[in-house]
């Protein structure tokens, strides 16, 4: 699968065309905005005007046409460029931590609040309006 | 002479703020207020000797030669001022000695204030010893130079000459919130008093860091080019994390000082805001960001502003951990109540703090321990950008938004959950309808429906809300309802509209480069778009590219005029986009580079931002609604007995269940 691709890319366009197809044009533009462009400063190669962001697009856009999946595009650059390339982190070991902790934190949140509920309901409490706010128990 | 003098300044006011901290932390508290009034003066005064010798082109000033030029206007050589992070921290001082002068001239007299006059004397020192240590403003060159290196380009500009004094109005509020929670724990009062009297800092700063981000992200919106306005960028990421931390805190508060609920919950959070604060200001300032290399070359900077992170931070929780346990645990409340949303509302936003923290330190620390060879370089190496903050946080503010119309119905203590969400039925059924609607228009899938569908739920249900209070009283009611319930419905609805626009803008942002020479012409959103070629125009300080684009949009032509502006001082460019608004969102127009094989092909950069306005006006909204409910209690300083007079609203019982208010009995 590469080693075509890599020979598309230096077979260079002069020009940026964009996809006719808007769904896969979309497609493309959206891997563009998370990808880095390697010689900038933190930026991803869709807004870059530097030559390694113009060949990425024009890579990107020609996997796509060639019917890559997303995650094969993002594993054509990683492959090259190591995994700083994504701002996707991979969703494979450890990292798994990184996507999964704000949904457990969210959880145990939720787990206390609904033993709380179904557990530990105080009883007898009667609602309190805003100007009664101050009452006690 | 001048720059010396305001270099005495600060000397003097490190003297105040070192009396004032002794001052207040022990028994002299009337000597202490004198005290803060005064260092602020000697600060300001000293902020002001900077910004004459800016104005006036002194390049015999250090800062001044490396940061102005003689032929900028007068508007950036005050900017210029704090424009560089010398200049910025005096600023930074400066408004934290104003917090203190502030707080000194309007609270009340007592334990709590001459406490937190101590606390913050003791910041403010901290931030006068690294200003004057490791990052003077004042340094005199011996050999000036005939003219300055200039500012960068980028940063003249009115957006960004204003960002940092709010972002830093914000920041640095939240010390005087932080000087309030170590006092108050050092008095052993956290209690209902104690946050009616927080509340206004908190919400004073939040408000101020609302309109710092809003500025910097339109700034990034039309100078940078590219059209975006928020890239998950390290340096975007450390305001939005004390950002996200005070918004739970301003909630938080709300029920300790209604209920005296959630105490040490709220005290922490008051802490953590302004670590935070200070976390951000050391992403920024230490050069950690652009590489640890950087960091490495002049670790002064980096290693003082952690050491002082680590003793602020350190010393508040050492007094949380002997006061907390002390500290009396509110009322009880049903799960089911306002209680309990505001805990909802707290644990979402909290989480998306610490998501924020974890995604933005997590690839800085890899890259740390790659360079100290403890992880194989591979693995070393990590971004972490929007996919991932967009796919963990978005369902976070989802969450947030659910509960809150239910919140702001919700009675305190416990709430009848089915006639509430019966009630809610009509905005549910608006906001299902807008979703529909949303997909039906375009391809842009899930995400964007669920945004439009939660923020739809959101504005209906404050609308909603805004309707029950006022009862049968019609517009006239309406009119009268308490500057508290509009500052929390204009908040409200400002959310609802921001998370519109930003998923909407997000999902259905259209944008391609055209390679055109003049004459030719390129379509896209509806728009016929003529390039006729570009012009060399003279500006102030810069020589621009200027591009001549006829574009066409039902039958209507008019002329669009991008530019690239080159800077010969500082030799370098910016790109001035040429933008038409529409009903609907914004035509952005940008002139790129000249293709180079090609003689007179530029490239023009054409996107379609829809509902761009919404973005940005909806934070204005948050903002607006966090100063009218600072107002309100600025209007009502009354004491603490005469405030349940002052509550129209209360008359109104919770939604669907009419008789369950008003028996409330205890």
């Amino acid at each position: 699968m590469i080693g075509p691709v890599i020979a598309l890319l230096l077979q260079a366009a002069p020009l940026e065309q964009p996809i006719p197809d808007e769904t896969l044009e979309a497609r493309a533009q959206a891997i563009m905005r998370e990808t880095r462009c390697m010689v900038c400063e933190n930026e991803p190669v869709s807004q870059s005007t530097a030559d390694m962001a113009v060949d990425a697009r024009r890579a990107i856009r020609r996997q796509v046409m060639e019917g890559a999946t997303d995650d094969q595009i993002r594993e054509f650059f990683v492959s090259r460029y190591g995994q700083h390339v994504s701002f996707r982190p991979p969703l494979d070991g450890w990292a798994i931590l990184l996507w999964g902790f704000p949904f457990a934190l969210v959880a145990v949140g939720l787990a206390m609040f609904g033993v709380k509920l179904v557990r530990n309901r105080p009883s007898g409490l009667a609602p309190l309006s805003d100007d009664r706010s101050g009452e006690g128990g | 002479m001048i720059i010396e003098l305001g270099h005495l300044l600060a000397f003097l006011a490190l003297g105040a703020a070192a009396a004032q901290s002794v001052l207040g932390l022990t028994s002299g508290g009337e000597a202490a207020r004198r005290l803060a009034v005064a260092g602020a003066m000697f600060a300001a005064l000293s902020l002001l000797t900077l910004i004459i010798s800016f104005v006036r082109l002194d390049f015999s000033v250090e800062l001044v030669a490396a940061h102005s030029h003689s032929q900028k206007p007068l508007l950036y050589r005050i900017a210029g001022a704090w424009g560089n992070h010398e200049g910025s921290m005096l600023l930074w001082c400066v408004i934290m000695a104003g917090y203190g002068a502030v707080a000194a001239l309007t609270m009340r007299e007592g334990k709590l204030r001459d406490r937190a006059l101590g606390v913050q004397g003791l910041l403010t020192v901290g931030s006068f010893l690294y200003l004057l240590f490791v990052s003077s403003p004042f340094t005199r060159l011996v050999d000036p130079p005939f003219d300055g290196a200039g500012l960068n380009p980028l940063l003249q500009d009115p957006a960004v000459a204003l960002h940092p004094p709010f972002l830093y109005l914000g920041y640095v509020g939240m010390s005087f919130v932080f000087s309030l929670a170590a006092a108050g724990l050092i008095n052993g009062e956290i209690d209902r008093d104690w946050a009616r009297r927080t509340r206004p800092w908190a919400l004073g700063a939040w408000s101020c860091l609302t309109i710092g981000i809003a500025l910097g992200a339109i700034w990034a919106y039309y100078e940078l080019g590219w059209g975006g306005w928020w890239f998950w960028d390290p340096v975007e990421n450390a305001s939005f994390m004390p950002w996200l931390v005070s918004a739970a805190l301003v909630h938080s508060l709300i029920v300790t000082e209604k209920r005296g609920g959630m105490a040490s919950w709220t005290v922490f959070l008051a802490v953590l805001a302004f670590c935070l604060s200070l976390l951000g200001t050391f992403l920024v300032r230490s050069g950690v960001l652009t590489s640890v290399h950087a960091f490495a070359v002049d670790p002064a900077r980096g290693t003082i502003l952690l050491i002082g992170l680590g003793l602020a931070g350190g010393a508040a929780l050492a007094l949380f951990a002997w006061r907390a346990p002390q500290l009396k645990a509110g009322p009880e409340f049903d799960p089911v109540s306002r209680e309990g949303a505001l805990v909802l509302n707290n644990l979402f936003l909290s989480v998306s703090a610490a998501l924020v923290l974890v995604g933005t330190v997590t690839p800085m620390v890899l890259q740390w321990l790659g360079e100290a060879q403890m992880i194989a370089p591979e693995a070393a190496s990590m971004s972490i950008g929007e996919p991932y903050f967009q796919l963990t946080l978005a369902p976070m503010v989802a969450f947030l938004l659910l509960f809150m119309p239910l919140a702001q119905a919700a009675p305190w203590r416990k709430a009848e959950m089915t006639p509430l969400m019966k009630w809610l039925l009509p905005s549910a059924v608006i906001a299902v309808v807008a979703a529909l609607i949303a997909l039906a228009m375009g391809g842009w899938g899930v995400f964007l429906g669920f945004g439009v569908l939660v923020g739809v739920w959101v504005v209906a249900g404050v609308v909603q809300d805004i309707l029950r209070r006022a009862g049968a009283g019609g517009w006239r009611r309406i009119l009268k309802l308490p500057l508290t319930v509009w500052g929390m419905a204009i908040a409200h609805i400002g959310m609802g509209i921001f998370v519109i626009g930003a998923t909407v803008e997000t999902a259905a942002r259209t944008e391609q480069t055209f390679p055109l020479a003049p004459g030719q012409s390129a379509e896209m959103a509806g728009w016929k778009f003529e390039f006729q070629g570009v012009t060399i125009v003279d500006g102030p300080n810069y020589i621009a590219t200027r591009g001549d684009i006829l574009a066409t949009h039902d039958g209507r032509t008019e002329l669009l005029q991008p530019e690239q502006r080159s800077y010969p001082v500082s030799e370098m460019g910016t790109t001035e986009v040429a933008i038409r608004k529409t009903l609907g969102g914004d035509v952005y127009v940008a002139l790129g580079d000249q293709l180079r094989d090609q003689d007179n092909v530029w490239r023009i950069r054409i996107a379609h931002h829809p509902l761009i306005d919404w973005v940005f006006g909806g934070a204005a909204l948050i903002a607006v609604g966090g100063f009218m409910s600072l107002a309100a209690r600025l209007r009502r300083r009354a004491p603490a007995n005469a405030e349940a007079a002052t509550a129209p609203e209360a008359a109104a019982p919770q939604p669907g269940a009419p008789e369950a208010g008003v028996g409330a009995s205890a």
